[in-house]
Formats: C-alpha cells, sequence, structure tokens
C-alpha cells in the first residue's frame, strides 16, 4: 500500500528534484512509486513512497530539498491535481490579472474576454495610453483579484 | 533541450519529433504540471493517470 508525503524544496526547482529522486529511487532500488509536481503546488513535491524511510532515503544529500512536511497525505488531496482544470475556466471577465510571461511579462491588466475552447483570454493592459485588446495564453497570466460577483 | 509532451499519451520527450512512448508526432512545447513514475504497477497515480509504462508524463497538454 502506497503512502504520500510532501517534501519542500527550493521554488521553481520542483522537476530538478523529482528527476534526481528518480535516479535515487532507481539506483538504491527504493520502494518510491511516483513523483508528482504540480504547476499549482510552488515550492513542493509529492512522493509517493511505500513507507517513510523509503523517501528520506531518496532525498539524503539531494540539492534543493529543503525538508519534509510532517504527516501524511490521503490520496482524496492530491487527486485533484491529477485532473487539472484549463487555465481559462478559471478566469472571469473582469478578473485583474498580472501577465507572467512573453512580451508583457510583468504588466497588470483586466480580463476582457475568455475563450475556454483555445484556452485564451484577451486582456486591456492597465498601463497602456490606449486600449488596446491583446490575447495571451490562459496559462501565461496570474489572477491578482477576482471581480466581485454581485 | 526542448522538453516536448505528446498530446496522445502525455509522455515527455527531450530532442525528438517522435513520442518515444506511442510513436505520435503531435508533440507540443505547451504542457504544465510534472509526474514521474518510477513503478507503474504499484503506484496510485499511474492507476489513476492510466499510464503503464515508467517515465515523465506532463498532466496537462495544450
Amino acid at each position: 500500500m502506497s503512502r504520500f508525503f510532501a517534501v519542500k524544496t527550493t521554488a521553481n526547482q520542483e522537476r530538478v528534484v523529482a528527476n534526481l529522486m528518480d535516479m535515487a529511487a532507481r539506483k538504491h532500488n527504493l520502494k518510491v512509486y511516483s513523483i508528482l509536481a504540480p504547476k499549482e503546488l510552488k515550492g513542493y513535491i509529492i512522493v509517493e513512497a511505500e513507507t517513510p524511510d523509503d523517501l528520506l532515503k531518496a532525498i539524503r544529500g539531494l540539492p534543493h530539498v529543503k525538508g519534509v512536511v510532517k504527516g501524511e497525505i490521503s490520496f482524496s488531496e492530491i487527486e485533484h491535481f491529477l485532473t487539472p482544470k484549463k487555465a481559462a475556466e478559471q478566469i472571469r471577465e473582469g478578473d485583474k490579472v498580472e501577465i507572467v510571461s512573453g512580451p508583457f511579462k510583468g504588466e497588470m491588466a483586466i480580463v476582457k474576454r475568455v475563450d475556454e475552447a483555445k484556452n485564451e483570454i484577451t486582456v486591456e493592459l492597465l498601463e497602456a495610453v490606449v486600449p488596446i485588446p491583446v490575447t495571451v495564453k490562459a496559462d501565461h497570466v496570474r489572477v491578482i483579484d477576482k471581480k466581485e460577483e454581485v | 533541450m526542448a522538453e516536448l509532451a505528446c498530446k496522445n499519451c502525455r509522455f515527455i520527450n527531450v530532442d525528438t519529433n517522435i513520442c518515444r512512448n506511442c510513436g505520435s508526432t503531435d508533440l507540443t512545447k505547451e504542457w504544465y504540471g510534472y509526474v514521474v513514475i518510477v513503478d507503474p504497477e504499484k503506484s496510485e497515480i499511474a492507476k489513476r493517470l492510466e499510464i503503464k509504462i515508467p517515465g515523465k508524463y506532463a498532466l496537462r497538454v495544450g
């Protein structure tokens, strides 16, 4: 029976740690079954292992590992990471967003239109003198403020 | 080093235009979430994602 544990890592190094753990688990024949690094969970990875001992052996000496979170995680708590929603489904018209990649990185914008099928949103940059609609991938923005429901 | 995910099986391929898992040529660089399957037979996550071959996979593609 496998159990789930959370490991704290340096931010943005989740995949590096997952790859190193994979190598360590194979090398030492440890009972580590899978390593999960969801996009939504920054600075943590979820490890599926037989015992906490297997987990500790797999992370021993690895760079970017900051510690193990006490206790176990139940499968129901991580289930929603396995069937991620499209990013556009979580954004509504009127939301304030920050663009996190592409040529407009760092700009704040207001969402004008959401295209769930294409996973794209059309926004207007807040600091632009003339409002120009810009279409960006929904994954390239971070929601700052949700529009208040009336 | 380009890491491309297969739209068909979500397997992550490095520096190739053909999926090493299923042979599909429909690869994309737009993928999110990362999971390494070490032992698909014993892993609950692999069962839920219907993964039978060990390797690196994306959680969402496109």
